[in-house]
């Protein structure tokens, strides 16, 4: 394979990590009153990206830079998924950025971010992943930490202490693998599962607990999700937005990656143990994230929760995946991408309130429907998607997934999705509550306002494909099974 | 064409909120419009449906999510038999009544025209769906437009009322997912046609949970004793074209589904459970009517009354011969029929005298002689007297249910009783005893739209009365089928 | 079978070690509580005896630029662990290894000009 050929293949990370160096040393050497170059140049990186992910072949496969990295449906689904996400972070992120001395740092710290996640869903050997993944987690340390306040100071300094340990169980659980298998490339250590001795269940289990901790911090799943709620409040909303949709897709996606690439898929000798045990897991983080949510006033913190219940969502899919279902893959990207769309609008909403109105409390949402009728709309309609109600994409999504894990034929997963569903009704309490403040309570004051010219675009956007995917899914499914397809085959 | 009965409300509720604010009271005009169109609609499916063919008739289907190796499909199938064909009908009848009385809405008339056609095709869905998933989502499509019609339009303590109803019903129907889902998995297929011929019989779990899973979501709906707080302060803060919509259809959801779904798809535990259902039904009418008695808020006391006579439906339902079905297929649409009116009824009462309360009303019959004798219409039709549609549909369950169930019926019987000690004390209170100096002022019904209505709901009772087989030979010809699955496993 | 084995016994010793450690350490501390005599003067909870009283709490607030030059050693350091393998077995892996390592220190040149070129180098 030539050099060009395999260039072409982290295309995409490239770009964004060059546009990452480009941002920051036009921003140096500009000067201070130079004007600001970071939005635009970001925005081509991003946007240069995205060309790279649409001109890369669906049906490409294949291993690149000595098996470092891995090209398929599954990597392309969720590149074009992160850098879509990065795209519509930096074209909303202006006024909040042109606000900060380290604008450019930003937009800098973003796209090393989101190229790093990037090679995350690439990632095809134990190193690689370790590697982008903390390249983006110390990007979003910094990010969360930007805004000079007291709560973001500290959300930063949590998500370190927390990522710090959160990367250091991951590396152990990494240990493990490359313990037994004697190698870091995902297909060797594939190899070793799939002949491994009855007695190598124990280490495999180990290796398991501890990738799924380390990856669960990430995906914000309970019992590792203590750090979601601080750091979602305290972060800029902005960078909050990118970390609750983009980091949470990379980390389902990386797992997933090491799930079936590394440690054999649902056809494992050990597929039901670790199959019960992400059941626990997405069984806590519904309830832990619903009742958390319950009694939240502030906007970003209940997002942040109710994070954590959606990634519960998500994990009974995963559930379904190591219990062998062949439609739970598909079930997972689909809602991911679902999840991407919806989770994104209402992050941006609440982006656009805190930095028009100043105040990020639910109660002061009163009337918005009045003040912003479309910005009241398209979160309106997130948050109903989020409950899992008609004709959003939400619902489909949750109908899909808990489809997979009936489908499974496993008491225990009627079971984890009986605790899903009403979980489900516990969640429409604070979701409605919220729409209902927006539309029927009365506004303190009468002024209107618009969000800019891009994020009504992006809000507008994220609206129409909530109710789009909600009412025609079919090629989002077809994208998510495809995308699956290539998993599942060694 | 029953695809164009779904979308014409659609088209309306679409046009209806894209109106130029300043014309926005020429909302009721398109509302007019579109739900006279559905009701046109509606009588010609009725009147074309053939009694004597088996099986579905109007039937339309597409995939609407195909499925592929590994994903899950889910079908657009709707279709109409004996038992959905007089729903569609009595649907299309009381929307028109609907947007009649609500000739007169004031407040963003737009929206609360828009949300009620949206109404209008969410529950459609649910009487014409032929696939568990689809009827699954348009059961909850109808949360919304419920929810904001009656928190944003109601009075009271709407918002309580509205997210009280909203909860009992998604947590009833949360269940009802699950329920479908396992049901799914067995039988392959969410086909009702395919999963009524051949029942399953065997679930992962135990076919007796999967039942009530289900059935639980349909007798909150109906809904029965214990579970039917909700009812009674949705209906007193709900706009008065809600109520009759809600009293009117929506209860009729629970009834249609406990006869399509529950006892058609899983006729061996209907029959194995007839005897609580029996006992709950019979608790039902009696503690309903006695609550009934003592109502002081004229609206709370019809909405207590629907308690009591949706009883009925379930102990027709209980009894499982065809007869006993006959019955409760028949109160459904004549309760329909008649409480509807009950609510137009109060709603033009109280547009008058501003006030619920029985105690402070008298001798209202001298200043609205044809409001009252509508009323009294209306309450005798609620009593069941002879020559009124009511009267039908009772003695058909009864005659029904009193040979499976003689306990349940005999206490049925009695809170017949017990209903005509209800209204006419109502009537006797309100439109009797001496003429009040307050309520000199009041006007009788003269404005069109309320004649209108009125006139079409006395014209549907009085000829189901005394013509009983325009209806009755359709609902025969659904109930047939349904009669022989769980007489097959008597 | 064998591998997952070896594993274990690989790592015997490691956890004898542990073990022994955490016994000594222990002993050691519980046999030094139970035999040695104690004093409960106020002089003996004083920072050391002959020594000088301290000024302040020990944990201050130590500036943000001994921080940036500890970053900034980092990436001489990590350099140096990158090049020291690369040097042993230049001879052997060509000349693509080559170029790699020039992009490489170039990477780090660039991250080095832009800390300089933001004034990281200034002491103020």
């Amino acid at each position: 394979m030539s050099l060009a050929q395999e260039l072409h293949y982290i295309g995409p990370a490239l770009a964004l990590f060059v546009g990452a160096g480009v941002v920051l040393f036009a921003d140096v050497l500009s000067g201070r009153r130079a004007p600001r170059w970071g939005l635009t140049l970001a925005a081509l990186a991003v946007a240069l990206a995205w060309t790279f992910v649409l001109a890369m072949d669906g049906d490409a496969r294949g291993e690149a830079l000595s098996g470092a990295v891995r090209v398929d449906a599954f990597s392309i689904y969720f590149a074009f998924l992160l850098v879509g996400v990065t795209l519509a972070v930096v074209l909303c992120a202006k006024r909040w950025a042109d606000s900060i001395e380290q604008g450019a740092e930003f937009y800098g710290l973003l796209l090393i971010s989101a190229a790093s996640m990037v090679l995350l869903a690439q990632g095809n050997d134990l190193i690689t992943i370790f590697v982008a993944l903390e390249t983006t987690s110390i990007a979003q340390f910094i990010m969360a930490g930007l805004a000079r306040t007291d709560r973001s100071a500290e959300a930063g300094l949590k998500y370190l202490l927390t990522g710090s340990v959160a990367a250091a169980v991951l590396l152990y659980g990494f240990a493990f693998l490359f313990g037994m298998a004697g190698s870091t490339s995902l297909p060797v250590v594939a190899e070793y599962v799939a002949s491994a001795p009855e007695s190598g269940r124990l280490p495999l289990l180990l290796a398991f607990v501890f990738i799924i901790g380390g990856f669960g911090y990430k995906m914000a799943l309970a019992p590792f999700h203590a750090w979601v709620p601080d750091v979602y409040q305290g972060a800029p909303s902005i960078v909050g937005s990118f970390l609750s949709v983009a980091s949470k897709a990379a980390g389902f996606a990386v797992a997933l990656r090491v799930f079936y690439t590394g440690l054999g898929g649902g056809d494992s000798f050990m597929a039901e143990d670790w199959a019960i045990f992400v059941a626990v897991i997405a069984g806590l983080s519904m309830i832990f994230g619903n009742t958390g949510a319950l009694l939240q006033t502030n906007a970003k913190r209940l997002l942040g929760y109710s994070s954590v219940a959606q990634a519960g969502n998500v994990a009974v899919g995963f559930a379904a995946v190591a219990a062998g279902s062949t439609i739970g893959p598909s079930g997972v990207l689909f809602f991911l991408g679902t999840y991407a769309v919806t989770n994104l609008g209402a992050f941006i909403a609440v982006h656009v309130v805190a930095e028009r109105l100043g105040t990020e409390e639910i109660a002061d949402y009163a009337g918005l429907s009045r003040r912003s009728p479309a910005l009241a709309a398209v979160l309106s309609l997130c948050l109903i998607s989020l409950t899992g109600i008609p004709p959003t994409a939400g619902f489909i999504a949750k109908v899909y997934i808990f489809n997979a894990a009936v489908q499974t034929g496993h008491d225990w997963l009627v079971v984890l999705v009986a605790v899903a569903v009403v979980n489900t009704a516990i969640s429409a309490f604070y979701y409605l509550r919220w729409v209902r403040t927006m539309w029927m309570d009365d506004p303190v004051e009468e002024t209107r306002f618009q969000p800019a010219g891009a994020v009504q675009v992006v809000l507008l956007l994220s609206g129409f494909g909530v109710l789009l995917f909600g009412v025609w899914p079919g090629p989002l499914i077809n994208a998510a099974r495809s995308a699956a397809e290539t998993l599942s085959i060694l | 064409m029953l695809t164009t009965f779904l979308l014409l409300p659609l088209a309306g509720a679409i046009m209806a909120i894209f109106l130029p604010a300043e014309r926005e009271r020429d909302a009721r005009w398109v509302a007019l419009f579109f739900t006279l169109l559905a009701f046109i609609v509606s009588v010609i499916i009725f009147v074309r449906f053939d009694t004597a063919a088996e099986g579905y008739q109007f039937v339309e289907s597409f995939e609407w999510i195909a499925a592929g190796e590994a994903g899950f499909s889910i079908q657009y199938l709707v279709g109409v038999d004996g038992l959905s064909a007089p729903m569609v009908l009595l649907l299309g009848l009381l929307s028109l009544v609907g947007v009649l009385i609500s000739w007169n809405i004031d407040l963003k008339p737009k929206q609360y025209f828009a949300w009620l056609l949206f109404l209008e095709t969410a529950v459609a869905g649910v009487f014409i769906s032929l696939d568990l998933i689809q009827f699954f989502l348009f059961w909850e499509l109808e949360l919304l437009p419920m929810f904001m019609l009656i928190s944003q339009w109601g009075s009271g303590r709407r918002l309580y009322s509205a997210t009280k109803f909203l909860l009992y019903t998604l947590a009833g129907s949360a269940f009802m997912l699950l329920g479908f889902l396992l049901l799914g998995f067995s039988a392959g297929t969410f086909n009702m046609a395919e999963l009524a011929a051949s029942p399953v019989t065997d679930a992962i779990v135990p076919m007796a949970i999967v039942f009530w899973a289900i059935t639980l979501a349909f007798l909150v709906k109906l809904p029965v004793v214990p579970v039917h707080t909700w009812l009674p302060d949705a209906h007193t803060d709900a706009p008065t074209a809600v109520s009759v919509m809600l009293a009117g259809v929506l209860l009729k959801m629970g009834g249609y589904g406990l006869l399509r779904i529950s006892l058609s798809l899983m006729p061996e535990q209907a029959q194995e459970f007839k005897v609580i259902l029996a006992g709950i039904a019979g608790f039902s009418v009696l503690w309903g009517a006695v609550i009934t008695l003592r109502q002081t808020d004229l609206k709370r006391l019809v909405a207590y009354s629907s308690v009591s006579h949706m009883g009925y439906v379930l102990l027709g339902a209980a009894a499982m011969t065809d007869v006993g079905l006959s019955g409760a297929a028949l109160q459904m649409f004549t309760h329909g029929t008649i409480t509807g009116l009950l609510f137009v009824m109060v709603g033009a009462i109280y547009d008058r005298t501003h006030t619920r309360e029985i105690a402070k009303m008298s001798g209202l019959m001298h200043q609205m002689p044809l409001i009252g004798i509508v009323f009294v219409i209306a309450g005798l039709a609620s009593l069941g007297l002879p020559s009124m549609s009511g009267f039908v549909a009772e003695l058909t369950t009864f005659l029904g249910a009193l040979q499976a169930h003689p306990a349940a019926t005999i206490a049925a019987i009695f809170g017949v009783v017990l209903s005509a000690g209800y209204i006419l004390w109502t009537v006797q209170r309100i439109f009797h005893g001496p003429r009040a100096p307050e309520w000199e002022h009041l006007e009788d019904a003269r404005n069109w739209p309320e004649l209108v209505a009125m006139g079409v709901l006395v014209i549907s009772i009085m000829a189901v009365g005394i013509y009983p087989s325009i209806l009755t030979n359709a609902v025969e010809s659904g109930i047939a089928p349904i009669a022989a699955i769980v007489g097959a496993v008597a | 079978m064998a591998q997952a084995d070896a594993l274990y016994v690989d790592y015997l010793p490691v956890l004898l070690a542990a073990i022994v450690g955490f016994v000594l350490v222990f002993s050691a501390l519980i046999g030094s509580r139970l035999l040695a005599p104690f004093s409960q003067e106020r002089e003996k909870g004083t920072t050391y005896e002959c020594g000088m009283l301290p000024l302040q709490r020990a944990s201050t607030n130590f500036g943000m630029r001994f921080y940036l030059y500890a970053i900034l050693f980092v990436v001489f350091d990590v350099e140096a662990v990158f090049i020291f393998p690369w040097a042993l077995s230049f001879m052997g892996i060509g000349q693509f290894a080559y170029w790699s390592m020039v992009v490489f220190i170039g990477i780090l040149g660039l991250g080095l000009g832009y800390a300089w070129k933001k004034g990281a180098l200034q002491w103020r």
